[in-house]
């Protein structure tokens, strides 16, 4: 018999890596835009997430709400419908990064691909089940888990900072070098692409990340194969898809490597037992088998289909802890009383609405102009994990920069104009007259003041008399809030020449987005 | 000619010499100050560097000319918070016109340059130009001797030091702490380091940085100036139009005249005071030529 392996299908899987990379790069492309463009408006930079059907559900039945914007991820159920996990093995930039590394740690001959198959598989269904009962009680975990927002917070907070700092030591290389032109215009670029480089959790995030990304070591893209809830769910609707794995028992002599080289366990051989719903229709069993025995026609007529072995007992039992599970996240105190570090960015919705759509992708923390927002840790709960909060210590709310709010991919951040933002208040400024300049030391300072950027002024300077250790009196003028007019957006905290502590500071206190995290009662005040 | 009428010309002379020195002056060259006042930024500013001699008197061929605005905030120009980008636009015009090799624009501003830059108009009128937009880069950020008084060392970007020629291109702004932010105040962006810990004595700080950077040409965007809420204003109500430019070798004599605007006199601002005694320059208008003129 010829030998030989199909031609078709070793074009059909160049095409894929093509596609893949196009795909990556398109997301890359997407993630170094997402920064002040010059304007105050961005263009649709967060697209991507409009195309995963798992946000679009997750947000819609954690939040009973529709988000107009998810129409996209209608055309990825429909392609997955008609074509199977096309999406997974053709586009999604976590599984093209996961499959990349896989090949490199073959190379490597780090990841030997082994023939065992295992039922693993069906631990993302599990996780999948238990995300939607969170859901259903508002418990909205999903953006811990689904592949765009876990790759885009991973790049956003830890990858690309991890890269400035990179790119800058290289450029201090430079002018060490005395190539000071050179290094000027590598500057340049650098400032250019606007990254952030400095986040509380980029280290957590960034081992995190890593540690998915190795898994690959253990198996050929893990994540897709075992934990991916997106794959899951499309996996359960690719089941009536019309391509179909077709082996030519004529051709086949059952050398068992194109299940031994399946990306995703979709155990091509025997025919009968090939996985549709494990499918990324990456076509390497087609390409790699060396008699052109597979591929993949078009049949309208579904025929009997292997699934994954999701066993009953442990379905019921992943929903059973996925209720209990919902108690367990609402025991911290963040959800009766406000916490004063959880600065919301402006436009996010009131906290329970905010945590049932933010999907902590980390799109408007990349997009700050300032590195404000950071993930948070256990400032928002158990479940506001990753979500955004303002810490003035690092950078402010720029007055005029409503971007957060544009780029957010749910309408947890509500789209905002520039002049609706400027309106709004995310907290309220504190004076420490125990540690400011003027109210310890007598001595002039006034630069919170200056930076202060509403008209009228919220930090006001009076006079006040300082007693002094020597015993003398000063009458210097020192900063006071009016808060009326505080908007809460931090420059002052950032600015204040006392570093390590600031001598004023910013808390949640009467965000415009709160109803009882109020200083006066409005009545009180009319 | 007769004795008696070369007695009578010299005892004229000398009285005009001794009550109205400006008017020889006036002959012998440009004066002091050019004090301009008109309906468009770029003609105020053409008119100004002309009344001074031209821009050839400051800059020679093959300069490398710095010129310092005040790209401080993230406002546009009908908030008076920058310099005037039409007058940035202009010196950079002039200073190529007068054959320099290279015009640079640079300030460190208080948010950040990527926003400052943009929204001022500065940067795409001075790129308009010719001239060099680049952000403040902390590589070349070095610690220099100021020599000053109280800042005896300070960083200072080398892209000023480097520089051939410096010219100081401000605008008139309220100030909390200085009372007011015009051409001294301006060096404040030419400098990194924990610049907000420079306000615990900000007069002498502006004068130490004055003495240092030494423009050889400073112009006082006096367009728009920003009366109330300053340094960063935000209404427009907090704008005047004063339509206004000032400029002149003298820094310390051109902020004076700057004060003007307000109604300040120099005496209200220990800074031009101290600047003064140490013989930086001018506090008094009166001993200045000074060329008034409307468009």
């Amino acid at each position: 018999m010829k030998k030989e392996r199909s031609k078709k299908y070793r074009i059909l899987q160049a095409l894929r890596i093509l596609s893949q990379t196009l795909f990556f790069l398109l997301f890359i492309y997407l993630l170094f835009g997402t920064h002040f463009p010059g304007e105050d408006y961005i263009g649709r930079v967060e697209i991507f997430f409009h195309f995963d059907p798992l946000l679009a559900l997750a947000t819609f039945i954690a939040s009973r709400t529709i988000f107009v914007s998810f129409i996209f991820a209608a055309f990825t159920v429909i392609l997955t419908f008609v074509l199977g996990r096309v999406a997974c093995g053709w586009v999604c930039p976590l599984g093209s990064l996961h499959q990349f590394f896989s090949f490199i740690f073959k190379k490597l001959k780090l990841l030997k691909p082994k023939k065992n198959i295992d039922n693993r598989t069906a631990w993302k269904y599990y996780l999948l089940l238990f995300i939607l009962v969170g859901t259903l009680f508002s418990l909205d975990l999903v953006g811990i888990f689904d592949p765009l927002s876990l790759l885009y917070r991973s790049f956003a907070t830890s990858v690309l900072p991890a890269f400035s700092h990179g790119f800058s030591a290289f450029i201090g290389l430079l002018y060490q070098f005395n190539l000071s032109s050179l290094g000027d215009s590598f500057f340049q670029f650098y400032e250019k692409l606007a990254v952030n480089p400095t986040f509380l959790q980029g280290f957590f995030i960034g081992v995190l990340f890593i540690g998915i990304v190795l898994l690959n070591i253990s198996r050929e893209r893990f994540w897709c194969r075992y934990l991916c809830p997106l794959g899951a769910f499309l996996g359960l609707i690719s089941r009536w898809n019309v391509v179909k794995l077709k082996i030519d028992p004529q051709k086949c002599i059952e050398c068992n490597l194109c299940t031994i080289h399946c990306q995703t366990q979709a155990n091509p051989f025997p025919e009968e037992e090939w996985k549709s719903s494990e499918c990324v229709y990456c076509l390497t069993c087609s390409a790699i088998c060396p008699t052109s025995a597979i591929c993949f026609p078009i049949k309208s007529t579904p025929e009997k289909i292997s699934q994954v072995d999701l066993s009953r007992r442990k379905l019921i039992f992943t929903s059973f802890l996925g209720v209990l599970t919902v108690p367990f996240f609402r025991l911290s105190p963040s959800a009766r009383r406000a916490s004063p570090k959880l600065i919301r960015p402006p436009g996010a919705l009131p906290e329970k609405a905010f945590l049932q759509k933010c999907v902590k992708c980390g799109e408007c923390m990349k997009v700050c102009p300032t590195n404000a927002l950071q993930p948070a840790l256990t400032e928002a709960g158990p479940e506001g994990i990753w979500t955004p909060m303002l810490v003035p210590k690092i950078g402010y709310c720029e007055y005029y920069c409503s971007l957060c709010s544009q780029v957010c991919p749910t309408g947890a951040i509500r789209e905002l104009t520039v002049e609706e933002k400027t309106q709004i208040k995310i907290g309220l400024a504190w004076v420490d007259k125990n540690r400011c300049i003027p109210y310890v030391l007598g001595t002039p300072c006034i630069v919170c003041e200056e930076h202060c950027p509403t008209s009228p002024k919220a930090i006001k300077l009076v006079k006040i008399e300082v007693k002094l250790p020597d015993g003398n009196i000063k009458t210097p003028v020192a900063p006071i809030i009016d808060t009326d007019l505080c908007i809460g957006c931090g420059i002052c905290e950032t600015k204040c020449p006392v570093v390590d502590k600031p001598a004023i500071y910013v808390t949640s206190v009467g965000e415009s987005r709160s109803e009882r995290n109020q200083l006066l009662l409005d009545i009180i005040k009319e | 000619m007769k004795r008696r009428d070369f007695v009578k010309e010299i005892t004229l002379g000398s009285l005009i010499l001794k009550f109205n020195p400006a008017l020889f002056a006036q002959n012998k060259g440009p004066p002091d100050l050019a004090w301009i006042k008109g309906d468009s930024p770029a003609l105020l500013t053409r008119e100004a560097i002309a009344t001074l001699g031209g821009m050839k008197r400051f800059v020679s061929k093959g300069d490398i000319v710095m010129v310092k605005p005040n790209i401080g905030w993230d406002r546009p120009p009908k908030l008076a918070a920058c310099t005037n980008p039409e007058i940035v636009k202009t010196i950079v015009e002039l200073s190529l016109e007068a054959g320099a090799k290279q015009v640079n624009v640079i300030d460190n501003p208080c948010n950040p340059a990527r926003r400052t830059y943009v929204r001022s108009g500065i940067a795409e009128a001075a790129k308009k130009a010719g001239a060099k937009v680049s952000f403040p880069n902390p590589h070349r950020l070095k610690k220099v001797a100021l020599k000053g008084e109280w800042l005896k060392e300070w960083e200072v970007y080398t892209d000023f030091i480097e520089a051939d020629k410096i010219i100081n291109v401000p605008i008139a702004k309220t100030h909390s702490l200085s009372r007011l932010t015009m051409g001294m105040k301006n060096w404040l962006g030419a400098v990194g380091g924990n610049r907000n810990q420079l306000h615990q004595k900000l007069d002498q700080a502006m004068i130490d940085l004055a003495a240092f950077f030494k423009p050889c040409l400073t112009v006082l965007d006096g367009y728009r100036i920003l009366i109330r809420n300053g340094p960063q204003g935000g209404r427009l109500s907090d704008v005047k139009l004063h339509k206004t430019v000032v400029a002149g070798v003298d820094y310390v004599a051109v902020d004076t005249a700057g004060a003007t605007f307000f109604e300040m006199s120099p005496q209200e601002l220990p800074y031009l005071q101290i600047a003064h005694q140490k013989g930086l320059g001018e506090i008094n208008l009166e001993k200045l030529v000074i060329e008034k003129r409307t468009l």
